[in-house]
């Protein structure tokens, strides 16, 4: 109901009502009344700016007996202010026949005669206008984070429900096959042919495909493609959600697909296997780039465009690096879609030795205590490393090269964050995969990592005041890709989260159920 | 006027003036949403206006039947959750 009942608005009456409202409103509808109408709406219902907010806090109360609770009404006709509730405003329509009055919690117009809230077009179009007004000026970009699903929805405009235009409903009209999605059905999901080691682009494109804001973007058609030819991977993504989504229950071959990314990202190209990550990376390139040609809006930093790629995958990694002499701090903060983190048992260094001794692999299916978590790694991300004398830096402080230490932390979180595990070793003397189990959970908060919170810490603030109510921060999981096998022969397969809380696993044409529980114990 | 219902509408006054009254109303309709709590209240008026005859139901009938039911249906958590909020924006301007 939303925003439509909070305006008294009931759809199925509608059709009762005559749009035009009701016949008393033609004597309101004189002189100057469109102004007057916002006036009333912009001072006494909708108050978006600090003065008009005093006054309303002062002036709103109820001329009879001083109440600012019981639904107060403003008298359309002169400045009275008095309660639906006690009646004090049917007093005051009676006595001055003031035939008309507004609800000030919700802008509806209830009209004495009619003893009922009627809907006039002309009015309601006011109301409309002044209320979106209204909203844009109080901007609350935090607290619009709740309304909303785009958590970093830069321009502050709230959810309004969606109203079919003429366009709209013709087009309805002309194409009346519905599709009603309800909790069990399985729309959506559709498997994928493997193409010849083709599982590393399967496992990622059903990741991306169960992604809900790409799904949103796609399947609300926002794609305007402005390229010549036919080779743009963004209309390709369109039309395998349309694929997706299109009920077929046989597995879909994307053929099409394979070829422009073999077209776009060269160094995949080749039957033989590839990395998924690396697909995932490529892809995104390639999808921003194809994005940024047909940006509607004027991207005024080119290097980072407003594409739907970056708005959803983009995050902001902050490093600073502390001279060891001076203290002072170098910080630098680059754009990144992916979180890569070492593993125990990877040759790099500075790894504390898990419980499993000398890394090598923990059986994937039993949770040893002290089993390394997706927040060890992270910690172990964030964690300050001295360069070593090997590695000085440059200090501007000092003017001379100096030992420093470097710590990455996060600056801004994008909207959906994928961390790569680097299972994959490839250093000079081996190449090897790392097995170590790696458990993850189902919510994570990214707040300890965040730069904010490293600032905090420094000035003293050791115990982060956790507040559970700010989601900001907070990510749901909602894919999980896996790789079975070796360096040499592997396959990936994809766990993805369908409805809320429904799994499934995607194993290139195959699709089954799957327990929350098969999601957490796999390697990740 | 008496004392608890001046401090009411000093708090009420407050909040309008800071804004505030706005963002608890957002986060109250989401909280409500999240909690299905408008699913339950939208059903429940659909009951009535079946009941009423859709020709003759007025935005009154709704609000008469509808309000006990849906203050009752309000949980716990949601009340408390605002009242902190409240609470933390009070302790926040102590000027009153």
């Amino acid at each position: 109901i939303g925003l439509a009942c909070d305006r008294g608005y009931n759809p199925d009456a509608v059709a009762a009502m005559s749009p035009a409202g009701c016949p008393h409103v033609s004597s309101f509808k004189v002189d100057n009344w469109k102004q007057n109408l916002r006036v009333i709406y912009q001072c006494f219902v909708w108050s978006g700016s600090a003065e008009t907010r005093k006054r309303k806090a002062k002036s709103c109360i109820c001329h009879m007996c001083g109440a600012h609770l019981n639904r107060l009404h403003s008298c359309l006709y002169c400045v009275f202010f008095a309660c639906f509730a006690k009646k004090h405003i049917h007093e005051h329509a009676k006595s001055k026949r003031h035939n008309l009055a507004i609800d000030l919690l919700y802008g509806g117009i209830y009209c004495f005669m009619c003893q009922d809230y009627i809907y006039d077009k002309d009015m309601e179009q006011i109301a409309k206008e002044e209320q979106r007004k209204a909203w844009k000026m109080q901007g609350m970009p935090h607290y619009t984070a709740l309304v909303i699903s785009p958590r970093q929805h830069s321009t502050g405009e709230k959810y309004s429900t969606w109203e079919p235009t003429k366009r709209e409903l013709e087009l309805l009209r002309h194409n009346p096959k519905r599709r009603r999605i309800t909790s069990n059905c399985t729309i959506g999901l559709r498997g994928l042919i493997n193409l010849g080691n083709t599982c590393f682009m399967n496992c990622i494109v059903q990741a991306l495909t169960h992604t809900p804001l790409l799904r949103d973007f796609f399947l609300s058609d926002r794609h305007k493609c402005e390229m010549q030819s036919n080779s743009c991977l963004v209309c390709e993504m369109s039309q395998l959600f349309q694929e997706f989504y299109s009920g077929h229950r046989s597995p879909h071959i994307p053929f099409r697909l394979l070829h422009l990314v073999w077209t776009h990202a060269r160094h995949l190209a080749g039957y033989e296997q590839q990395d998924a990550h690396e697909f995932l990376i490529a892809a995104l390139d390639v999808l921003h780039r194809h994005c940024k040609d047909d940006n509607g809006k004027k991207a005024n930093n080119p290097n980072h465009c407003n594409c739907i790629i970056d708005q959803i995958f983009t995050g902001g990694l902050q490093s600073d690096v502390t001279c060891q002499v001076c203290h002072g701090v170098s910080t630098t903060i680059d754009p990144f879609w992916d979180i890569s983190l070492d593993l125990p048992g990877s040759s790099t260094p500075f790894w504390p030795l898990s419980p499993g001794g000398d890394g090598s692999a923990l059986n994937g299916e039993s949770h040893a205590t002290g089993a390394t978590t997706l927040t060890d790694c992270l910690r172990r991300f964030t964690r300050p490393e001295h360069l070593g004398s090997s590695a000085k830096i440059k200090c501007s402080g000092c003017h001379s090269y100096q030992e420093s230490t470097k710590q990455l932390t996060m600056k801004k979180l994008p909207i959906v964050a994928c961390f790569h595990l680097k299972r994959f070793e490839h250093s000079a003397k081996l190449r090897r995969k790392i097995t170590t189990y790696v458990s993850f959970p189902l919510e994570l908060d990214m707040t300890p990592f965040m730069a904010s919170s490293k600032e905090s810490r420094m000035n003293g603030q050791y115990q982060l005041a956790v507040d559970p109510f700010n989601n900001d921060n907070k990510y749901s999981l909602f894919a999980v890709v896996n790789h079975q096998g070796t360096l040499e022969s592997g396959h990936y397969t994809t766990f993805i989260r369908q409805h809320k809380d429904q799994w499934f696993k995607c194993d290139d044409a195959i699709i089954t159920k799957a327990s929350i529980k098969d999601v957490l114990d796999s390697e990740g | 006027m008496n004392k608890d219902s001046q401090m009411r509408a000093a708090i009420n006054q407050k909040l309008i003036e800071m804004g505030e009254r706005e963002r608890l109303k957002e986060l109250l309709r989401t909280k409500l949403v999240e909690c299905g709590w408008k699913d339950q209240m939208k059903a429940h008026c659909k009951d009535v206006i079946r009941e009423k005859g859709l020709e003759h139901v007025t935005v009154e009938d709704l609000v008469t039947e509808v309000t006990p039911k849906g203050r009752a249906l309000v949980p716990d958590s949601v009340k408390k959750e605002l009242l902190q909020r409240i609470r933390a924006f009070l302790a926040q301007h102590a000027t009153l």
